[in-house]
């Protein structure tokens, strides 16, 4: 990986750079879709490419199931088994193994679960995640952690994030006995629930490592979690990461969860949010998410935005035809798709441009402005950008105290 | 000696053209033509017969993007089934406004997608309520609406497409139908008709006149049939005559002849499935996916009397559409014992959704599918199959060994050209050339994304199917071109010989298809489930 950071905003801890991998560059700070299966929902490769996406998020425990690494190994890898020739970053599959399995357990040795094909108990150690993600091939790749949710308190919390510490060191060194160094690049990820304490120890032992880490994730949040604890914890992670390596928030997809982070000098982050909710008939917009189910959409010939350059609206497909085969036509969850995937690639693409031109805090002002208008800003948006130099009731507004999420809730 | 329909209904009209290329000896017999659209504004469109019509659903062609419909060069026209717009009042579609508004409203491009209308969707054969004097009825999701002949032409009028098919009584009561039943057909067709030619006679709006298509009637009764064509050709007097005039017969104002097979088949076999009434009870297995064309044991040489009657007396120089038909072999039959000019492709994109991949060619090409037990060759691949879990071939190798098909599945291009989101982003274009050709989708990964219920396995299956349908009819008119009649009987031979027309694999398909769907479809809703069990298309939207 060739790491370089070209440009830092003077007022936030954001900054644009420059990131080059086995397949190609891509500009930071950016938003990673992810297609699970080695597909985002819907589309073709070709399609994602086009919308200006050049980092895309296969998830290690599903391609291991399906289609195999066998099948992975004679295609030549995740890339030209799904057509993908940009750059591309596995989870560990830890993540799922506890989310999707109610019996996993964890020993110092990896994580057993029942296998979903036989039964019969399996092991995943650190050593087997990254021969995995090898055989995937993909440009970034991630250690095993030892996830808890982030609603977990307790000794177990230390333990995990410990844990997570060792299995760090057992993931370095398969990964460089492996030789391939040079094309796939380990990132750490930094544990220690919402105690600032633990994530502290974890830290300093994880950026001692640094030699042996292309850049490090940010993990064990976006769990359901306070908002105001969440991105204090993002905060001193990121202020704490090296400088010279890239920082990865876990599972972050919402616009102001975004731009929060990227003004906490977080690089890269990814969630299936965006392509999810198309497919419920949810459109992105910078004035907020739009529900084309609702019947106010029946006759509205405007398109979601008339200014975005997704293939959806520069082609006029109006809000009409959207309501009309939104949940009956696979089609439409496309056009929505191809849309939110190129409105999370614009609002940080303009983020870029901003640090580049040195106006970051003006578009926190005018993104936030526009996206929450009368509604009133999250409470918890404001306590974070005011510690990095940005009030967004510089000319007053309302503030509204929970998640603050912005919403077009159903009818009736 | 080409020999061309002339209407005389009005300049708009003639500008467009159905030429039969090939010397037309007999009234029914394989032919080739050429339709030659031409609208206001846009380019003249060219379409060789024998084609095929893309089908829709919801005026969308299911499984694809506009960039895919678009790409995909074997769309040429697309049949909208207008009844779904009825959920409105008025429906949408009609609110539109400036040129080109159903083309527009749907994304499809004048000069490039013929566009036709009808009220029904020509593949749904369940029960209606009956239709009246003044009535049909169209099924929408709200429930039964009415269309009258009046709401018909202006919903026409409204949408300007290329082409519309007259509003036509047909009765999707139970089978048999009376010969007084008939006899009211006859004439509530002929009527509505009429009073659609009317109305685009007296327009007074500069807007586009579509071609008028006619719904041929009079059921499974030969004489009721002719007698249909009858009353098209009959010279109109006095009332009659005037309100048609300057036409002297309805005929013509007609551009071309339609026949749908669901009915006919429905009342020659009675067993035939419609829309089999999705299980209510949610904790039941989905019914297996089913299709009524591919289900019903009527054979395509019961058809051939039937709709042969309809054209006994009508002009042999206009375009013959039929809907539904149900396999290649049953279109060769269509072509080489009618002449049957455009064919639908309802077929080839229902084995999109339940995960067939086409791979057969005519004439018979050396290379292509799997052969089965009764010694035919598969029509295609049933990529759920674990034959395919390793298989890193292109979808269809009828072509060659060496060439994949044209579809965007198998020869994938770069993106033209991509959206740049900030000042820096030019230095991520690197290192891929734009518009190059990339390696083909291959059989392994289309099995992949289908089992685990990716959409994008069926849009990919989607743009390869109707490529390989164009290939198809591409081969058939060169066979008619280069060669004598004969050739072509003997190649139909050949191809019938060949390929299994019991059409297993399809079946076998369907059941991996609700396997897959019982394992993973946990999070559907029901009202969505219910869609694959009908016979029209599309598959349901995974949450």
């Amino acid at each position: 990986m060739q790491f370089e950071v070209l440009a830092r905003c003077k007022t936030t801890r954001a900054r644009v750079c420059r990131m080059k991998l086995a397949h190609g560059v891509t500009m930071l700070p950016t938003f990673m879709p992810v297609a699970t299966q080695a597909a985002i929902k819907g589309l073709t490769a070709e399609q994602v490419d086009s919308l200006g996406v050049s980092l895309l998020l296969n998830n290690t425990y599903h391609l291991n199931l399906r289609p195999g690494l066998q099948v992975l190994n004679e295609a030549g890898g995740a890339h030209k088994f799904q057509g993908w020739q940009r750059n591309l970053l596995t989870d560990s599959g830890g993540f799922q193994l506890v989310s999707l399995s109610k019996f996993t357990t964890i020993t110092e040795e990896g994580a057993l679960f029942s296998s979903p094909f036989t039964g019969e108990p399996t092991m995943l150690t650190p050593e087997e995640s990254i021969l995995i993600q090898h055989t995937i091939g993909a440009d970034i790749i991630m250690q095993l952690d030892d996830v808890v949710s982030s609603l977990t308190v307790g000794p177990r919390v230390e333990e995990a994030m410990e844990r997570s510490v060792r299995w760090l060191d057992r993931c370095i060194a398969r990964h460089e006995a492996s030789g391939k160094t040079t094309t796939q690049n380990l990132f750490a990820i930094i544990q220690g629930g919402l105690d600032p304490v633990l994530r502290d120890k974890c830290l300093d032992e994880m950026t001692k490592r640094k030699d042996g880490v292309a850049g490090y994730a940010i993990g064990g949040l976006s769990g359901g979690e306070e908002k105001d604890i969440f991105w204090k914890i993002i905060k001193q992670c990121a202020e704490k990461l090296p400088e010279d390596r890239p920082r990865y928030s876990m599972g972050i997809g919402f616009a102001e969860d975004l731009l929060v982070c990227v003004a906490l000098g977080v690089d890269m982050a990814d969630c299936v949010f965006p392509t999810r909710t198309a497919r419920f008939g949810v459109a992105l917009t910078h004035g907020g998410p739009i529900n084309l189910r609702l019947s106010k959409h029946a006759v509205d010939l405007n398109p979601i935005d008339p200014d975005c350059p997704c293939p959806t609206c520069k082609d006029g497909t109006s809000r009409a035809i959207l309501h009309h085969t939104v949940t009956h036509e696979t089609s439409a969850a496309h056009a929505l798709t191809l849309h939110n995937i190129t409105f999370q690639a614009q609002v940080m693409g303009r983020a870029r441009t901003a640090i580049m031109e040195g106006t970051f805090p003006e578009y926190l002002l005018s993104f936030f402005k526009q996206y929450f208008g009368d509604n009133g800003y999250p409470e918890w948006c404001v306590n974070a950008l005011r510690t990095v130099g940005v009030d967004l009731l510089r000319e007053g507004g309302k503030v509204i105290s929970g998640s603050g999420a912005k919403w077009e809730y159903a009818e009736d | 000696m080409a020999m061309t329909t002339t209407g005389t209904v009005n300049e708009m009209i003639m500008s467009s053209v159905f030429t039969l290329t090939t010397p037309l000896s007999r009234r029914f017999g394989p032919r080739l033509g050429q339709l030659l659209s031409k609208r206001s504004g846009t380019p003249d469109q060219v379409i060789e017969t024998p084609s095929f019509v893309t089908s829709t659903s919801r005026g969308v062609v299911p499984h694809l993007s506009r960039d895919h419909h678009r790409a995909t060069k074997a769309i040429r026209w697309a049949n909208v089934p207008f009844e779904t717009f009825l959920e409105h009042n008025p429906p949408v579609p009609t609110l539109l406004t400036g040129a080109n508004p159903m083309h527009n409203f749907l994304g499809f491009v004048p000069g490039q997608h013929l566009l036709s209308l009808c009220i029904r969707d020509p593949a749904d054969g369940r029960e209606m309520p009956p239709n009246g004097n003044k009535h049909t009825s169209a099924y929408c999701l709200r429930g039964v609406r009415k269309v009258s002949p009046e709401n018909w032409r202006t919903y026409v009028e409204a949408c300007q497409p290329d082409m519309v098919v007259a509003m036509y009584d047909q009765p999707f009561t139970d089978p048999p139908y009376s010969q007084k039943r008939l006899t009211k057909s006859i004439e509530r067709t002929s009527a509505w008709l009429a009073d659609l030619l009317l109305s685009l006679q007296s327009s007074q709006s500069s807007r586009h006149r579509p071609l008028v298509l006619v719904q041929m009637a009079g059921g499974t009764n030969i004489a009721a049939r002719k007698a249909f064509s009858t009353n098209l050709t009959d010279i109109l007097y006095g009332k009659e005559a005037d309100a048609i005039a300057p036409l002297t017969c309805l005929d013509e104002g007609v551009f071309g002849y339609t026949f749908d097979l669901v009915p006919l088949r429905q009342s020659l076999d009675p067993t035939t499935p419609d829309s089999p009434t999705p299980t209510a009870d949610p904790t039941l297995p989905d019914p297996v996916p089913s299709d009524v064309s591919t289900q019903s044991c009527v054979q395509t040489t019961q058809l051939i009397p039937f709709i042969q009657a309809s054209l006994s007396s009508l002009p042999t120089t206009k375009i013959r559409v039929t809907h539904t038909a149900r396999s290649p072999h049953e279109i060769l039959r269509l072509i080489q014992d009618v002449g049957i000019d455009i064919f639908d492709a309802h077929w080839a994109q229902k084995a999109a959704d339940v995960g067939v991949a086409l791979d057969f060619q005519f004439p018979v090409p050396k290379h292509g599918a799997t052969t089965r037990r009764n010694g035919k060759r598969d029509l295609g691949h049933n990529l759920y199959h674990s034959q395919y879990t390793h298989d890193l071939c292109w979808m269809a190798s009828s072509f060659s060994k060496e060439r994949p098909c044209t579809c965007l599945a198998c020869s994938p291009f770069s993106p033209a050209t991509r959206i740049e989101h900030s000042i820096v982003d030019h230095d991520s274009q690197d290192p891929i050339a734009s518009n190059t050709q990339k390696p083909s989708f291959s059989r392994a990964y289309i099995h992949h994304l289908l089992h685990t219920h990716e959409m994008s396995a069926h849009s990919l299956l989607t743009m390869h199917n109707l490529t390989i349908l164009d290939e198809f009819f591409s081969g058939i008119r060169s066979v008619l071109s280069t060669a004598e009649g004969k050739s072509f009987f003997v190649e139909v031979d050949r191809f019938v010989d060949e390929y299994d027309e019991t059409l297993e694999v399809f079946d076998e398909a369907r059941l991996l298809w609700r396997e897959v769907d019982l394992a993973r479809g946990k999070g559907r809703l029901a009202r969505e489930k219910s869609k694959q069990t009908q016979s029209t298309l599309g598959t349901a939207i995974q949450g």
